[in-house]
């Protein structure tokens, strides 16, 4: 265990802005934990005992960094009333939506606030946050998707979509609901375990610029992510890790107007290039990404390494530091050898002097 | 016997209504067009489906993005509804066949569905599996179609794998009839590795994609 503890606190230490002895390396990894250790990839959501040791197995195994987390980018869904499938077939990873709660302009009326020890994922995550804090790891981290995805979450986001043209006092009213409901989590897990103790993860694939446009986003991303962010550090959370997946360069002067923490962590897919992260969030944030998920799955084993000695290379010495992570989740279908190049290049290239 | 002046009007009207995806004027424009005697199939080509292709240019200059498209699709869908059963002949005037459809275990298609209104702008004829197409009706469906090209489209890494075997299904069976494949974790290199004739990286790529490809067969 006494690795797996130095792990873990490699990750609190570059929180408290104290120096660390190497670029800490946390994949963002969830499916492929399960095979690893032989479940079914649907077991990291269906079973908190089974998702946290498979985590923690294989970080123990690989080397790695960081909190084993749980959750799912279709977050939402099931918790308004809606339902979502586990990945049970050889080509699926994650929860997909089989029923969205909302269904046309009156389901916006219907929609209400989830009981939050009742509803959807949340039962099971507070207790994979039981067992985590029962076997020492320092920090919960949940996944509460963002206003603007949990909102496509609820009501499909092509409908979505042409309400913000069409009806954008729906897409409002939805958008209201994911922030109250964002809050109210954050509330409950940092009642349950100290405010020291939760770091939520907040993540938005579905503003990206492969779907909005920047004044989209400045109207419907922004002013809702500002107001929960600044709701959720108002609690007293310190640190939020934002996922700011996919294609979102046109966003970013948005994004660097959000609060984090002291510092947050932000974490980028390849379609951002970490010096341009750098240049909006160094000051504020601890980076962390940018390793492409297709590469890690396709790549060769000299390719993942490469672009990993690249990755840290350029964003070992940034202000608040840098975490090396895949830009998206790790493939479960990923050749484990890949992740393995992946801890290679962190150990000879991610020491400091 | 509408005027040419009147013809281009109405032609004009019809771009602007799925440019401005106004649903209502692309409805009124074609019940117009149809009763004043303009040539259905000019009214879709050269009317509807010019005002995607303009959508598209726009959508590639990031002035327009995913809302947009839809909502133009929505106002070409409308003009559609009233133009397209008096096209006679529909499927010889077709530039080609085309089977589409979102692998097995993968369930989101708004981009799939941007490509399918861009081929169906284009003048060519969709056959649309929908998402979590089981991996043999890609060509199955092609073998029932006699389609030209099969598209397929993938958003996860795990689903990309299955993209892949049904590449090698399609191949296998039919090896002439290309395939191409597009979904956010593709890349040009990774279709290559698949085997894939083409790829596009977004829905307005796609039809210039496909075209390249009937031109080669």
């Amino acid at each position: 265990m006494q690795n797996i503890v130095t792990s873990t606190e490699r990750v609190s230490t570059i929180l408290s802005g104290q120096k660390v002895d190497r670029v800490p390396f946390w994949p963002f990894i969830l499916g492929f934990c399960a095979r690893n250790v032989g479940y079914p990839i649907g077991t990291i959501y269906s079973d908190p005992e089974k998702s946290f040791w498979a985590q923690l197995w294989t970080q123990e195994q690989y080397g790695y960094d960081g909190y084993p987390i749980y959750g799912y980018a279709s977050y939402g869904s099931w918790e308004f009333g809606g339902q979502v499938k586990l990945p049970s077939s050889e080509w699926e990873q994650a929860p997909s939506i089989v029923q969205f709660p909302v269904d046309s302009e009156d389901g916006v009326d219907r929609l209400k606030l989830p009981h939050l020890e009742k509803a959807g994922m949340l039962p099971l995550a507070m207790a994979f946050s039981k067992i985590s804090q029962e076997a020492g790891i320092p920090t919960s981290t949940v996944v509460l998707g963002g206003p603007f995805t949990i909102s496509g979450n609820l009501c499909k986001v092509e409908m979505l979509c042409r309400w913000m043209r069409k009806k954008p006092e729906l897409t409002h009213s939805v958008l209201r609901l994911a922030t109250e409901h964002i809050v109210d989590v954050v509330r409950r897990w940092t009642s349950t375990f100290g405010i020291e103790h939760f770091m939520p993860q907040i993540w938005e694939p579905l503003a990206s610029n492969q779907i909005i446009s920047p004044k989209q986003f400045e109207t419907f991303v922004l002013p809702y992510h500002k107001e929960v962010h600044e709701r959720i550090l108002d609690i007293g959370v310190e640190h939020i890790l934002c996922h700011i997946c996919g294609e979102q360069n046109l966003n970013l002067p948005y994004w660097a107007q959000i609060p984090m923490g002291d510092p947050g962590i932000v974490s980028f897919g390849h379609e951002v290039e970490l010096s341009t992260a750098m240049k909006y969030f160094g000051d504020t944030c601890i980076i962390a990404g940018n390793i492409q998920p297709a590469l890690i799955q396709q790549g060769t084993r000299d390719q993942v390494y490469e672009q990993c000695r690249i990755a840290i290379e350029k964003a070992k010495y940034s202000p608040r530091g840098f975490i090396l992570m895949a830009g998206c989740e790790v493939p479960p279908m990923a050749p484990p050898h890949n992740l393995y190049m992946m801890k290679q290049a962190i150990d000879d290239f991610g020491w400091y002097s | 016997m509408v005027s040419e002046k009147r013809t281009q009007e109405l032609i004009r009207g019809l771009q602007e209504a799925v440019l401005g995806f106004d649903e209502e004027a692309a409805v009124e424009l074609s019940k117009a067009a149809l009763e004043e005697g303009v040539e259905p199939y000019d009214a879709i080509m050269q009317g509807l489906a010019v005002g995607m292709d303009k959508a598209g240019e726009l959508y590639d200059k990031k002035e327009y993005f995913v809302p947009e498209l839809l909502l133009c699709s929505d106002a070409l869908y409308a003009g559609l509804g009233i133009l397209q059963s008096h096209v006679e002949f529909a499927e010889t005037k077709a530039k080609g066949q085309v089977v589409i459809g979102v692998v097995e275990g993968d369930i989101h298609d708004i981009g799939k569905n941007l490509v399918k209104v861009m081929f169906v702008a284009a003048g060519w004829t969709v056959h649309d599996l929908g998402r979590d197409v089981q991996l043999s009706r890609f060509t199955e469906e092609q073998a029932r179609t006699g389609s030209d090209i099969v598209a397929i489209s993938a958003l996860t890494t795990t689903t990309m794998l299955a993209m892949q075997e049904a590449v090698k299904i399609v191949k296998a069976r039919t090896p002439g009839i290309p395939v191409m494949v597009g979904g956010a974790p593709l890349t040009w290199e990774i279709a290559t590795l698949y085997r894939a004739d083409g790829y596009a990286p977004n829905a307005v790529g796609a039809v210039l994609e496909a075209d390249r490809l009937l031109k080669k067969t």
